[in-house]
C-alpha cells in the first residue's frame, strides 16, 4: 500500500499536571503521525494518558511540550477541523436531538435551512429518524451517542476524536454500535481517532493500533492491522493480533 | 399486585384532599368550642359574603386581592430580571464575583422589612416603596441559584462549547444559561413565595389596600372573622401562584417535562 497523506502530526508531545504531591506526568513525549481517512485506534491500559492525549489534539487543553500540526500548520486551542464524540456523550439535555446535532454549524453562524439540512442527513444515516425532536433523556446510552456521532459529523470535520465512546455501553450494545460506526465511516470516510482501552474493541476497528504504556502514556508499539471488513472477532488471524497485543499490553492497576 | 397499585394510585390522590378535610375538622371543633379564640367557619363564610355588600375603604375584597398581586407582580418581573442578571454576574465572570459577591453577602441577610424605615424616609408611602420592599425580598432566591446554577456548569458541557468553537457570548447563551435554567427556575419559584409573603408584610405596615391591609383593618377593628377570611385568601392565592409558576416551568423547561 502507499504512503498516504499526513493529515495530522504530533511532535513531541507532552502533558505534566501540577498536583498537591508534586508534577504528574500524564503524556511522555509521544510522536505520531495520523494519516488521512484512516481508523487509527489509541489503546492502552486503565487510568493512562489517553484521554489526556485526545484533549489536547482537541485543544481542550494545552500540552507541556510539544506541537501538534494539522495539514502542515501548527495549531493550538479547539480547532474547526476536529470534531469530538464524547465518552459521557456529552449530550445538552436541554436541546433537541436536531438542536444538539445542528450545534457546531448554528455556532459557526450557518443559516438555519442550510444546517438542517445536513443534520437531517447524518441524523438518517445514524439511524434516528424520527427522534429530531426527541430530548436525550428520552434516549438509550446507544442512541445517545449515535447522536453524538451525528453532531461531530455534522461539523464537517477533516479529523473526528472519539472517546471511548462505547465505554458505558453494555456489551452487546457495543458489539452493535462497533459495526455502526464502521458502517457510517465506510460510507462517510473521515480520519477517526479513536480511544480504547479494550484489546478487542481496537483489533476490530482500527486500521492502525498505536498501543501506549501505562502512565505517563507513551507509544510503545503500533501495529498495521491488514484485516478485511467485515472482521470476524472468532476469525483465527484476529485472535492471533488479540493475543500478540495483550501479551505487549502493561497491566493497569 | 395490579389491584394493590391501584389501591395506592387511589390513596394517593384522595389524602390530600383528606388531610385538608382534617383541618377544617379541626377548625370546625375548636372553633365551636371556643369561638373566642377563633370564628367558626359559618362566621368566616358570612363574612366573606358581607365583603361584596359592604366595600372596606371603597375596594371590594377580589380588589383588595388585586391591589397585592398587582404589586407582586410588578417586583417579580423586577426580580427576575435584574436577579438573573446580577446571578450571572456574580457566577460567571471572576471580576463580577469580586466586584458584587461581597457586597451582595452582606445585604443578602437582611430581612427586607428591615429596609421599610429607611425606604420610608426616602420614597414616602406610596406604591412605589411597597414595591421596593418586595424586590428587595424576592429578588435574593433568584441571584443565590443563578449564581450557584453558573458556578455549577458541568465542565463537559462547557468543553462541548469549545470543541464546537463557541466563543465567549456562545459559551454563555448557549451551553450555561440553558443548563442552569432549572436551578434558577427553582429560584423563581421560591422568589414568588417569597415576593408574596412580603408584600402582605409591608402592607400591614401602612396600605389602604391589599389583603395585608385586611389583615391589619380585622385587628385594630376586632374582626377576626375578616383577618381569617384574608388569611385563606393568602393561602389560596399564593398556592395557585405556585401552580402558576410550575406551568411557566413546564413551557421553559420542555425537556423535564416527558420525564
Amino acid at each position: 500500500m502507499a504512503e498516504k497523506k499526513v493529515i495530522l502530526k504530533l511532535d513531541g508531545l507532552s502533558k505534566r499536571f501540577q498536583t498537591k504531591n508534586g508534577d504528574v506526568e500524564a503524556v511522555h513525549e509521544v510522536s505520531l503521525e495520523v494519516r488521512d481517512n484512516e481508523f487509527l485506534v489509541l489503546l492502552g491500559p486503565g487510568r493512562c494518558g489517553k484521554t489526556v492525549l485526545l484533549n489536547l489534539i482537541a485543544g481542550l487543553e494545552p500540552p507541556t511540550e510539544g506541537n501538534i500540526f494539522l495539514d502542515g500548520q501548527a495549531i493550538s486551542g479547539t480547532h474547526n477541523s476536529i470534531g469530538m464524540v464524547f465518552q459521557k456523550t456529552g449530550m445538552l439535555p436541554w436541546k433537541t436531538v436536531m438542536q444538539n446535532v445542528e450545534l457546531g454549524p448554528k455556532l459557526a453562524g450557518e443559516d438555519k435551512k442550510s444546517r438542517r439540512e445536513r443534520a437531517q442527513k447524518y441524523i438518517e444515516l445514524v439511524g434516528l429518524k424520527g427522534f429530531e425532536k426527541s430530548y436525550p433523556a428520552e434516549l438509550s446510552g446507544g442512541m445517545k451517542q449515535r447522536v453524538g456521532i451525528a453532531r461531530a459529523y455534522a461539523n464537517n470535520p477533516e479529523i473526528l476524536l472519539m472517546d471511548e465512546p462505547f465505554g458505558a455501553l453494555d456489551a452487546q450494545t457495543r458489539y452493535a454500535m462497533e459495526d455502526e460506526l464502521i458502517r457510517i465511516w465506510e460510507k462517510e470516510r473521515r480520519t477517526v481517532i479513536f480511544v480504547t482501552n479494550n484489546i478487542e474493541e481496537a483489533a476490530y476497528l482500527g486500521d492502525r493500533i498505536v498501543l501506549f504504556s501505562e502512565c505517563p502514556a507513551r507509544v510503545k508499539q503500533i501495529y498495521d492491522i491488514d484485516l478485511p471488513r467485515p472482521r470476524n472477532n472468532v476469525d483465527p488471524k484476529f485472535l492471533h493480533i488479540r493475543q500478540m497485543i495483550a501479551e505487549n499490553t502493561d497491566l493497569a492497576l | 399486585m395490579k389491584q394493590k397499585n391501584l389501591f395506592l394510585s387511589i390513596l394517593y390522590t384522595i389524602l390530600p384532599a383528606l388531610s385538608v378535610v382534617c383541618l377544617f375538622i379541626l377548625w370546625y371543633s375548636v372553633s365551636n368550642q371556643r369561638p373566642d379564640l377563633i370564628p367558626t367557619p359559618a362566621d368566616t363564610w358570612e363574612r366573606f359574603l358581607l365583603t361584596f355588600e359592604k366595600p372596606i375603604m371603597r375596594l371590594s375584597f377580589f380588589e383588595h386581592i388585586l391591589a397585592s398581586l398587582r404589586r407582586v407582580i410588578t417586583a417579580l418581573m423586577f426580580s427576575w430580571v435584574f436577579g438573573i442578571l446580577i446571578g450571572t454576574v456574580i457566577g460567571w465572570t471572576k471580576t463580577g464575583r469580586a466586584l458584587v459577591g461581597s457586597v451582595f453577602n452582606m445585604l443578602r441577610p437582611i430581612p427586607p422589612l428591615a429596609w421599610i424605615p429607611l425606604i420610608t424616609i426616602w420614597f414616602g408611602i406610596g406604591e412605589a416603596p411597597k414595591v421596593l420592599i418586595v424586590i428587595i425580598g424576592s429578588i435574593v432566591p433568584v441571584i443565590v441559584n443563578t449564581q450557584s446554577g453558573m458556578e455549577r456548569v458541568e465542565q463537559l458541557y462547557l468543553d462541548v462549547g469549545r470543541v464546537f468553537h463557541a466563543n465567549n457570548r456562545q459559551l454563555l447563551f448557549e451551553i450555561a444559561l440553558p443548563s442552569a435554567l432549572t436551578t434558577i427556575m427553582a429560584g423563581i419559584k421560591t422568589s414568588t413565595s417569597t415576593g408574596w409573603m412580603v408584600v402582605l408584610a409591608a402592607e400591614m405596615l401602612g396600605a389602604k389596600s391589599g389583603v395585608g391591609f385586611l389583615i391589619t383593618r380585622g385587628m385594630d377593628s376586632g374582626d377576626t372573622a375578616l383577618v381569617l377570611v384574608a388569611m385563606i385568601a393568602i393561602g389560596v392565592v399564593g398556592a395557585l401562584l405556585a401552580v402558576l409558576i410550575s406551568l411557566i416551568e413546564r413551557m421553559v423547561c420542555p425537556w423535564l417535562r416527558k420525564k
